[in-house]
């Protein structure tokens, strides 16, 4: 009889439980953080910051008595919830993660200007971060965010399978890329079918890379829609070359970002072109056949351009904002304040993070684990993102995307892809 | 009971109207009115009349969508359906295992489209996918998916028809085992044919649950998405593009709310179209079974 009575859960039992365990819980905030910062962001955003003892926001969480929540996304889904965020009358979000090609007008009037803020309470030697990237993050004169990590785009090579090829350089001209990349596509002495070149079809990062490197553009920062026809068809008919030889996967169309890590970890492509940040992933042993063999350079510009003008390489950044209807401003630019000092810039460097302060690159323990940091450095005083922001960018950037991938799989002419291009580009250009 | 007045039973039935009004009725009418305005984050909506229904019609890919959107429906839906009853009979005749190929038949039902998507993108890589290389091995052709959008579409309709053939399998084999068994009998002492039987007994009794497994699949199969977006992105060149895809990127890529909210409503009827046929026929059999 006993024994049931332990083991049956009564009305009056389940009821008082429940009421035991909601005390408890209430009691939660007595031993938590008073204050709770949630920030929107992607992951990556996260993971630089370090945890547990190597969190570089433990000072100032003990110091503001404060938490931070993250909710994190993949780019896309990031910017469409902060922006659907930053419309409601009210966000618990008090900072969030921008991309620089996002904010249009439009956009960045959702965000906080931060001049004042930094007139005010000023970000350590502010000067300090790079100044275009401070660029990307002012709009209409107004600064609405502050640079906290870049994606600089370089050359990646497989140092092992060029020696196999016969390669012993790697190249300094596109030319000689585009000629390695076509003898680079050969079966390995692993016995693994290697192609020259491996290119995500879905980002207008590589047609504008090619275009740029024989001084041409897509949409220039001044909204000039290709202002050289003539090079964006010679960077076109590269690719178009390279993939008519096989040295561009016959899957180039459905080949994502992703891939191009997998590829190149595995010996399937001996060129890549990705952000330097990605050269840990790239050499990790844990992931990668062949670490420590699979080098960065600059990605280099055509033979007419080469020692004439420098190579305007790729940069993405990424930017902290405040959404305007956010309920505590002042704890979110105390985050950011804290994110952009050169501590934590140092900090999420050698996490992995593209720095976006200069002196960072002199930092010895940042050099001394990023074997590409002095090159990277050299790429990103030249770099300017793919396009400006404006509000028909992400279909600008479709249509390009569908006309490259014509032309390079041999479906319309390269003259006449860019020809359309232009064509059915102009009418999304702002007035 | 009968005696109770009208007001004292709406209160019982409020909670499913409110349910349906707030679910359904009010985000409709809220997607009427989106379509009606060009609408982007940052912006006030600014009212346009029938402008994004027009600009959507008139858009290529819009139209190119809805061609691929509607052969691969058509063709989906219909091969699953002979598939399916076929399966649904020999089932019924008696298997050796039946229970076991039952479920090794529903399994794909259980697997999510993400997963199945990413396991048949591993499966048929076109250098390295297993399949490929098994076909290859035996000197057989393979497909080119990633490269002819002709051999993408075909991939995206084994896909579609191998996760979604359960739902019609089940409808049909639930609906056979129903059949009395003296209608076999009855038809065998009559001197049937196992064609005549099929044709003459099995056929129209089957008759409904083909028609609400073709009406279910039309509707569900016209949203199509997954399975296009995670293995082709709609590409090459937009060229495997689904009205889905086209309206997800409307909405989330281009965050034309306006444009994407007549997409949907364009989507709705062109899929209510499509299965006029069907609903009609199963019209004239609710009102001949009332009768």
């Amino acid at each position: 009889m006993s024994n049931k009575r332990f083991a049956t859960i009564n009305r009056r039992a389940f009821l008082g439980s429940a009421a035991g365990a909601a005390a408890l819980f209430a009691t939660r905030p007595s031993w938590a953080a008073s204050k709770t910062l949630n920030v929107l962001s992607h992951k990556v955003h996260q993971t630089v910051l370090g945890a547990d003892d190597g969190d570089l926001m433990k000072d100032w969480k003990a110091t503001n008595d404060a938490g931070i929540s993250w909710t994190t996304f993949d780019s896309n889904p990031l910017q469409d919830r902060l922006f659907r965020e930053a419309s409601l009358s009210e966000t618990d979000y008090g900072v969030g993660y921008i991309i620089d090609n996002r904010p249009t007008s439009d956009i960045a009037a959702l965000f906080e200007p931060l001049d004042d803020y930094l007139k005010k309470d000023g970000i350590e030697d502010f000067g300090d971060i790079a100044p275009g990237l401070v660029q990307g993050m002012t709009v209409d004169g107004k600064l609405i965010g502050i640079p906290v990590r870049h994606a600089t785009q370089g050359l990646f090579y497989n140092e092992e399978l060029l020696e196999e090829a016969g390669i012993s350089a790697p190249p300094t001209t596109l030319e000689e890329l585009v000629e390695q990349a076509k003898k680079a596509t050969f079966k390995s002495n692993a016995g693994t079918p290697v192609v020259g070149m491996v290119l995500a079809s879905d980002l207008a990062v590589f047609p504008v890379m090619f275009a740029r490197a024989f001084g041409g553009d897509f949409i220039t920062q001044n909204f000039e829609l290709v202002p050289d026809p003539a090079a964006m068809e010679e960077g076109l008919n590269a690719l178009r070359g390279m993939f008519e030889a096989g040295a561009l996967p016959r899957s180039y169309a459905t080949t994502r970002n992703d891939d191009q890590v997998t590829w190149m970890q595995q010996g399937r492509a001996a060129f890549t072109v990705l952000p330097f940040a990605r050269n840990g992933q790239l050499n990790n042993p844990e992931q990668s056949k062949f670490p420590g063999k699979i080098k960065a350079i600059e990605f280099p510009i055509s033979a007419a351009l080469k020692g004439k003008t420098p190579m305007a390489s790729v940069v993405e950044a990424w930017g902290m904002v405040i959404p305007r209807n956010a309920k505590d401003k002042e704890l979110a630019w105390k985050f950011i304040k804290e994110v952009s000092s050169k501590r934590v810039t140092l900090g999420m460097a050698i996490n992995g993070n593209g720095p976006v302060r200069v002196s960072t690159y002199a930092e010895k323990d940042f050099v001394a684990k990023n074997p590409v940091a002095e090159v990277e450095a050299g790429v990103l005083a030249h770099a300017r993102g793919a396009f400006p922001p404006f509000p028909e960018a992400a279909r600008a950037q479709s249509t390009l995307l569908e006309e490259v991938q014509l032309a390079v799989l041999g479906r319309k002419p390269v003259k006449e892809a860019v020809a359309s291009i232009i064509e059915r580009v102009k009418p999304m250009m702002p007035a | 009971m009968r005696s109770r007045s009208i007001t004292s039973l709406v209160p019982l039935l409020a909670p499913v109207h409110i349910l349906i009004l707030s679910v359904i009725v009010l985000p409709s009418i809220y997607v009427v009115w989106l379509s009606l305005n060009a609408s982007s984050f940052g912006q006030e909506p600014t009212f346009v009349g029938l402008r994004n229904y027009i600009d959507t019609i008139s858009d290529p890919a819009f139209r190119s969508a809805l061609w691929n959107t509607v052969v691969l429906v058509v063709v989906a839906v219909h091969v699953e359906l002979v598939i399916g009853l076929g399966m649904a009979l020999l089932f019924a005749s008696g298997l050796p295992f039946r229970r076991v190929l039952l479920v090794a038949v529903l399994a794909p039902y259980a697997v999510s489209e993400v997963i199945a998507v990413v396991m048949w993108r591993f499966l048929f890589d076109p250098d390295v996918g297993p399949v490929t290389q098994a076909l290859l091995s035996l000197g057989l052709p393979t497909l080119d998916w990633s490269f002819e959008p002709s051999h993408a579409m075909i991939l995206i309709a084994l896909l579609t028809i191998w996760l979604h053939l359960p739902f019609t399998f089940i409808i049909l084999y639930a609906a056979r085992l129903a059949i009395p068994a003296d209608l076999y009998e009855a038809a065998r002492i009559d001197g049937a044919t196992p064609w005549q039987a099929f044709r003459r007994v099995t056929l129209p009794l089957l008759g409904p649950a083909v028609i609400v497994a073709l009406l279910f699949r039309y509707i569900f199969a016209f949203r199509i998405f997954s399975e296009v977006w995670l293995l082709t992105q709609g590409g090459p060149a937009r060229s495997t593009e689904v009205v889905a895809v086209y309206l997800y990127q409307e909405a989330f890529s281009y965050n034309a709310f306006g444009s994407a909210a007549a997409t949907a409503w364009i989507m709705v009827l062109a899929s209510l179209l499509l299965a006029s046929g069907y609903v009609f026929i199963l019209r004239r059999q609710v009102a001949a079974n009332a009768r």
